[in-house]
Order: C-alpha cells, then sequence, then structure tokens
C-alpha cells in the first residue's frame, strides 16, 4: 500500500472511530469540518511555502454564501455548498493574485490585511450578514431522502464530504501541479527559470485552498445554525493555522491530526479553565521549538521506535519533501 | 559554423541597476551548433549579460532576438518552451527533491501549462521522465537517482545543476560558470561534458579556467566593464595585445583566478 492510500485509510478509520468515543455529535463534526479547512491551508503552506492569514476570510465568506442563500432562496442544500465553494474560490483567486505580488513577511502582511478588510467588511454589511449577532437561523435542509436534523446524521453527511474531498485534495497533492507546487517551495527562482509560471501555480493553489474552506465555512455555518461574525475574524485564519502548524506541514493527514487536535483539546481546556487559550499557547511554542514536523512528525517517530513500523515509515523524498531543516523557508 | 543567421543575437544591449550600468550596448550573436564562451574580470557584466538573455532581467534598452524574433519582452519563463536553458553560477536545485524529480521538473518546464491540470498524476510513461532517465545517463548520475539533490557532494550537484538545464532539451543551453568550485578532477569531466553537449547544441557559458576556454570554445567574447572588449576564435583572443594588456596577461599562463 502506498502512502496516499494509507493516509486515506487513516482519515476513514479517523471519521469511523469518531462517533465511537465521542459523545457530542457537534464536537465530531466540529473535527470533520476543521480538518478540511486545515488540509487546504495546508496545500498552501506545506507544499506552496505560502503562511496565508487569509484563511477565515474564505472560511467566513462561505458561511455567509451558504447562510444567504439558504435563507432567502429556495435552492438546494447541494446547490449552497457549491456557491459557497465557488464564493471561497473566486475571492482566494482576487487575494492571492494581489498578496503574491509580494513575497516573505510583506506576503504575510498582505493576507493579514485582507483578513481585516473582509471582517470589517461584513462587521459594517449589518444588513446582510447580520454584523455582530450573526447570520441567524440558518435551516438545514433535507439532502435528497436524507434528513439532516439529527446532529449525528449530519455529521455521517460531512463525514461523506469529508473523505471525498480528503481524496480530492491527494490528488491535488500528488498530481504533477502538486509537484510543482512543491517544487515552487523548495526554489522559486529555479522553477521559475525552468519554465513554470510560478504565479500562475500559486494563484490555482490560493483558488482550490479558498474552495475547500469556503465549503467547510458552508459545513459549519449549517452546523451551528449561525454564521457568526467571528468564523471570518482574523482569529479563525489563526485557528486553522495554528491546526495546521500543529499537525504538521509534511502532508495531508497530518491537518486532520492537527484539526482533531484542536477542537478536541480546545474543547476539554475550556470546560475546566477558561484561560485556556494560554495552555494552547504553550504548545504551540514547544512545536516550533521541538517538534517541528508536528503531531505526524511524533507519531512517525513513534511508529519507527516500534521493530514492526520500520519498514512502512520509509520516506520518499517526492512524499515527504518537508525536512524540518527546511521549515519556514518560504514563509 | 558559416555565415547562417545567429541563433541568438543582443544588440546594443544595456542593463542598468539604478544609475549603475552593469551592460553597455552589448552586441553580441551566436551562431547555431557552436560552442561559445564569455570571460572577463569578476564584475565585467557577464552574468547580467546572462540574466538579460534569459530573461531574468528586462533589459534596460537594446534588443534581443532568437531565430531572428524579437524576444526581449518575453518573460524568463516564456523563454524556456522557444529552446533556452540556463543553469547558475551559484548551484540553484530542488534541494529537498530527489534528483529524478528535479530533472523530471525541468523536462516539464517546457511544457509547463500541462502540469496547472491538478488532477493530471504523474504517468510513469511520461515524457518527461524519459528525459528525466536519459539526462542522468548522461551526467551519470543515475545511481543517485532516488537521493535527494541537497545529499550529494558538489561535483554531483554541478552536473545536475547543468542537467536542469539538458533537460528542457533547449537548442540554446547558457551555463553560468559550470566548473565553479570543483576539485581537479570534476573539471575535467565537466570539460568533456561542455564539449559533448556542444555536439547537439549550442553552449553559450561563462568560464574563469582558462584551459576549458581556450580548448573547447569555437568562439570567445571578452567582456569588461559591462562591455564587449574582444571577439573571435581561441588563437585570436588569446594573442590580442588589448586583451593581455588589459586582462588576460597572467591568465593564459595559468594563473587561474
Amino acid at each position: 500500500m502506498n502512502r496516499a492510500s494509507l493516509h486515506f485509510l487513516l482519515a476513514a478509520l479517523i471519521a469511523i472511530a469518531l462517533p465511537l468515543f465521542m459523545r457530542s455529535g457537534t464536537l465530531a463534526s466540529e473535527v470533520l469540518i476543521f480538518a478540511m479547512a486545515a488540509a487546504a491551508c495546508n496545500l498552501l503552506l506545506g507544499y506552496t511555502g505560502l503562511l496565508s492569514f487569509g484563511q477565515g476570510i474564505f472560511f467566513g465568506l462561505g458561511s455567509y454564501a451558504a447562510g444567504l442563500t439558504l435563507l432567502h432562496t429556495s435552492l438546494p442544500l447541494a446547490l449552497a455548498l457549491v456557491l459557497s465553494a465557488i464564493t471561497g474560490a473566486v475571492v482566494a483567486t482576487g487575494v492571492g493574485w494581489l498578496s503574491i505580488r509580494r513575497q516573505g513577511v510583506y506576503f504575510v502582511m498582505l493576507t493579514l490585511a485582507f483578513s481585516q478588510f473582509f471582517y470589517f467588511l461584513a462587521y459594517t454589511f449589518k444588513d446582510i450578514t447580520g454584523g455582530d449577532n450573526g447570520l441567524l437561523n440558518i435551516p438545514r435542509p433535507a439532502i435528497g431522502p436524507f434528513s439532516l436534523g439529527d446532529s449525528w446524521t449530519y455529521y455521517g453527511f460531512v463525514a461523506v464530504l469529508f473523505l471525498l474531498l480528503f481524496a480530492a485534495l491527494q490528488r491535488v497533492a500528488s498530481s504533477t501541479f502538486g509537484r510543482t507546487l512543491l517544487a515552487v517551495r523548495d526554489n522559486e527562482e529555479r522553477a521559475r527559470a525552468i519554465g513554470f509560471p510560478v504565479r500562475d501555480f500559486k494563484i490555482t493553489a490560493f483558488a482550490i485552498s479558498g474552495a475547500v474552506t469556503g465549503l467547510a465555512g458552508a459545513l459549519h455555518a449549517l452546523l451551528i445554525g449561525v454564521a457568526p461574525l467571528s468564523n471570518i475574524e482574523y482569529h479563525m485564519s489563526e485557528s486553522i493555522l495554528i491546526m495546521t502548524i500543529i499537525g504538521g506541514t509534511g502532508n495531508l493527514f497530518a491537518s486532520v491530526l492537527g484539526a482533531g487536535f484542536y477542537v478536541i483539546v480546545s474543547d476539554l481546556l475550556s470546560s475546566i479553565w477558561p484561560r485556556w487559550l494560554l495552555l494552547l499557547g504553550g504548545l504551540l511554542i514547544v512545536v516550533a521549538l521541538f517538534m517541528q514536523k508536528g503531531l505526524w512528525g511524533l507519531l512517525e517517530r513513534l511508529v519507527e521506535a516500534l521493530p514492526m513500523g520500520r519498514k512502512s515509515s520509509t520516506k520518499s523524498s517526492i512524499e515527504a519533501p518537508i525536512q524540518p531543516e527546511s521549515q519556514g523557508r518560504g514563509i | 559554423m558559416s555565415t547562417q543567421t545567429p541563433i541568438l543575437a543582443a544588440d546594443k544591449l544595456s542593463v542598468r541597476y539604478g544609475s549603475f550600468l552593469a551592460l553597455s550596448d552589448v552586441t553580441l550573436s551566436i551562431k547555431p551548433n557552436t560552442i561559445h564562451s564569455v570571460i572577463g574580470p569578476n564584475g565585467a557584466g557577464k552574468t547580467t549579460l546572462f540574466h538579460a538573455l534569459t530573461g531574468r532581467v528586462r533589459a534596460s534598452s537594446g534588443r534581443i532576438t532568437l531565430d531572428g524574433r524579437d524576444i526581449t519582452h518575453v518573460s524568463d519563463d516564456k523563454r524556456v518552451p522557444l529552446g533556452i536553458a540556463r543553469s547558475f553560477q551559484v548551484t540553484s536545485l530542488f534541494q529537498n527533491l530527489n534528483v529524478r524529480e528535479n530533472l523530471r521538473l525541468a523536462a516539464q518546464g517546457r511544457t509547463p501549462l500541462q502540469a496547472l491540470a491538478p488532477w493530471r498524476g504523474v504517468n510513469p510513461r511520461d515524457n518527461a521522465l524519459a528525459v528525466a532517465d536519459e539526462v542522468m545517463e548522461r551526467l551519470e548520475l543515475t545511481h543517485v537517482s532516488d537521493r535527494a539533490a541537497g545529499e550529494l557532494s558538489h561535483g554531483q550537484q554541478r552536473r545536475l545543476e547543468v542537467g536542469m538545464a539538458v533537460a528542457a532539451k533547449p537548442r540554446l543551453i547558457l551555463l553560468d560558470e559550470p566548473t565553479s568550485g570543483m576539485g581537479i578532477d570534476d573539471v575535467e569531466a565537466m570539460k568533456a561534458l561542455i564539449r559533448d553537449l556542444g555536439r547537439d547544441h549550442t553552449v553559450l557559458f561563462i568560464e574563469h579556467n582558462m584551459s576549458i576556454v581556450m580548448n573547447i570554445s569555437d568562439t570567445v567574447t571578452v567582456m569588461r566593464a559591462g562591455r564587449v572588449l574582444v571577439e573571435g576564435p581561441p588563437a585570436v583572443v588569446r594573442d590580442d595585445p588589448e586583451v593581455r594588456r588589459a586582462y588576460l596577461g597572467n591568465m593564459i599562463t595559468g594563473d587561474i583566478a
């Protein structure tokens, strides 16, 4: 079995295991929704070397797009989701197109500026977005014959979409396109010198990332029945980035781990201590200092420590291209 | 080597960085299927000339033509499909990717838009893969095909650096100091390689090693302070009094910088 199928199998196992170990269908759905957002973020950060603070924009706009469609039109749920993905892709194309004109810190600052811009846009146009209160009472219509009213049924729906999108992202990552992204991440100058229009590749990566993030945002709005202002806030971008980094940027499955860890640990900590974010900050420092390959790297080391696991963890330099030494190069 | 139209020609090419004129009215013409070298002291503008010819730096004035077609305003990545490929003076590889993948990417760069399709996988019978294998064979890198480029020895990295240009299947290949930092044994191998490349490509290269320049070039262009000083066959350049006075004298006798 190759690495991609192994990772897909692990993702499927997680989707199956969550209902067995968790009491709340809402929380379980949240894990998979953020897993999609983090995997999309990973496509930019881990594969292209772009540290984008704009992921919250696409997530938030996806929430609004789905909410507005379902509140004001009688379009079916599937179409509402498609519209959110398109919204995410279109806006991400625009944000990407403008931001990649600058590199390094300036790129990051531009995405941050866009993040603030869209937040205040959502805040200002209260009539459309509900401003501070958010867009309330978003219905969750049935999809075909399946009613999604129950939180676990909805989880099943999310899980199917999650696995489809995860497989699609895996396909993207292993395509000639994804492999060129890795080259861009490694050495942008050489990528251009051998003939690749690097900007087109970065913009396409943004569009794909935006589409998946927008869809995740829509699923989140349907989950809680609200498209809150916090979905488009800078803090959302930050959370998605933290999940991605905690999980590890070497492969897409790592983002699933990161999102699961973040969502579940936040839930546990917030119930025992209101200042739980402090602990998460501490954890991020530990990851940055001691485990730059994130939770996935930790898992890999554990598997390698088992006598049985040695063979299966052999790395090919194409599929596990990001060495800890090169972390942060493209950022 | 007759009076054919040049494959690449620069006409009064100038490049200005702020108030500094790095390249001043350089006129150059590269005949097809020749090995053409560019020499000159540091700061003569050799690398800037390469940057301008490959499109990495925009010409401030002047014209560049490829087979008579004006490419002055064609961007660097778009010049690759037209048949121009280069190597760098300072090794510039995809350090974390393996040798085969480095070369596959370089071969794919000829048809970059094919790679823009996010659903298309890498077919094992892919043309780019075949080219990568062929180039590895030619550069004696087959035994390290699965090693990350960053793990190779310096000599191997320099060979791969040249290979990245070869994999684009260019008609004109530009090599910027291919022997830079190499040990003596590797230098001989590189000399043989450049001569070999000259059989099926037009080669333009910058070099400080006079034994290579004088041995394998058909034409030598001497640059100084952003201008062309002299151009001609090695024997003529070697004996040119102005060249000897201005720059070469000690280098020709073997004192290589």
